[in-house]
């Protein structure tokens, strides 16, 4: 049984996204130890400086997704299953940085999709309080541990049919978030092949620094950040960067 | 006292509120362990669970963190796993609270 950590990477003319899949690339090496595949386009493929062997697969991204008028590359994540070589795969953000082997434990389970249902905002303003924005409790597809089950791909394939029909589901839902984004694909995704229940989740929350965060330092053990005129560290722990200006520098 | 050392000594608790919320954090998800292809929290109540029930029987059912039900067959092992891990992640939050204190 193969298990592997798959990474969507597109740069866009605002982020060099490739450099911060480099450092997630050393993290998931130093802490989890496992075979890695990365998902990007040739140009951005280019620009990767040698990362030692990882798989990567080649593909023209799908363009049109904006966020706050720039360019936002999130439409290839709905063909990670089949994108994805392994038999149990740890689909994550390349944002997302793993400082412990915390992940490890859930590819040893038996549920074949778990994802987050509860988020923590490490500045501990409470930014991502979404509950309003929808009728579903919004799930966080920042990370995603799935095995190559046919019910894990009833999931990728409705993420994908909720793709073409964004808006309308969207509304459905009562979204008022008008951009794609994959965090309510795979929620509506899931409530609909769960008859709209929803389902069980990775436990935990997912460990989050807000764009409001500016980041200051990325260490070998943590992050320094400046928040409220305050510089602070978070040292031996998982987060999830929303700010990127600092690789761009 | 001032205001301003007023301010200063709020700003220091509220400093030390979120880093405490955060280590906690840290500490809880690191108390997440596998067994039997099942997820755990290795706090106090599954450590409690697992220790009077295993004192009752040599086999015995406990629900994962999703509510699905888990025979466990080696309650030795499991405890000790549990108890291993809930320590360590409970040292761990003690050398940072250490430092709370000193500020």
């Amino acid at each position: 049984m193969s298990t592997g950590v798959l990474l969507y990477c597109s740069n866009t003319p605002t982020y060099q996204y490739h450099r911060v899949a480099e450092r997630c690339v050393e993290l998931i090496k130093k802490n989890l130890k496992l075979e890695i595949t990365i998902v990007t386009d040739a140009e951005t493929y280019k620009k990767f400086k040698p990362l030692g062997f990882i798989n990567y697969k080649l593909i023209e991204p799908e363009l049109g997704n904006k966020r706050n008028g720039e360019q936002w590359n999130q439409l290839e994540r709905c063909h990670a299953y089949d994108h994805s070589p392994y038999d149990t795969t740890i689909l994550m953000d390349c944002d997302y940085f793993c400082y412990t082997d915390n992940l490890l434990t859930y590819t040893n389970i038996e549920d074949d999709f778990l994802l987050h249902d509860k988020i923590h905002d490490i500045t501990g303003k409470g930014t991502y309080d979404f509950r309003e924005n929808s009728i579903i409790p919004m799930l966080w597809a920042t990370v995603i541990v799935f095995k190559k089950t046919d019910r894990a791909k009833r999931i990728f394939d409705m993420v994908k049919y909720i793709k073409q029909h964004y808006h309308y589901f969207c509304k459905l839902y009562r979204i008022d978030f008008p951009n794609y984004r994959n965090d309510y694909a795979f929620t509506m995704a899931i409530n609909q092949v769960n008859g709209n229940k929803q389902q069980t989740f990775l436990p935990g929350k997912i460990p989050t620094l807000p764009a409001l965060a500016k980041i200051i330092e990325v260490k070998e053990t943590g992050i320094v950040f400046e928040y409220d005129d305050k510089i602070n560290e978070i040292e031996n722990q998982d987060v999830h960067l929303i700010s990127k200006e600092i690789f761009n520098v | 006292m001032t205001v301003g050392e007023l301010k200063q000594k709020a700003d220091l608790s509220y400093d030390i509120s979120v880093a405490k919320k955060n280590a906690l954090e840290r500490a809880e998800s690191r108390q997440i362990i596998a067994h039997n292809e099942h997820l755990f929290k290795a706090d106090a109540q599954t450590i409690c669970l697992v220790k009077t029930l295993s004192e009752q029987k040599d086999k015995f059912f406990v629900l994962d963190t999703n509510d699905n039900p888990c025979e466990i067959k080696d309650p030795a092992n499991f405890l000790n796993k549990l108890i291993e891990r809930n320590q360590e992640t409970l040292n761990a939050y003690s050398q940072i609270h250490e430092t709370f204190k000193r500020r």
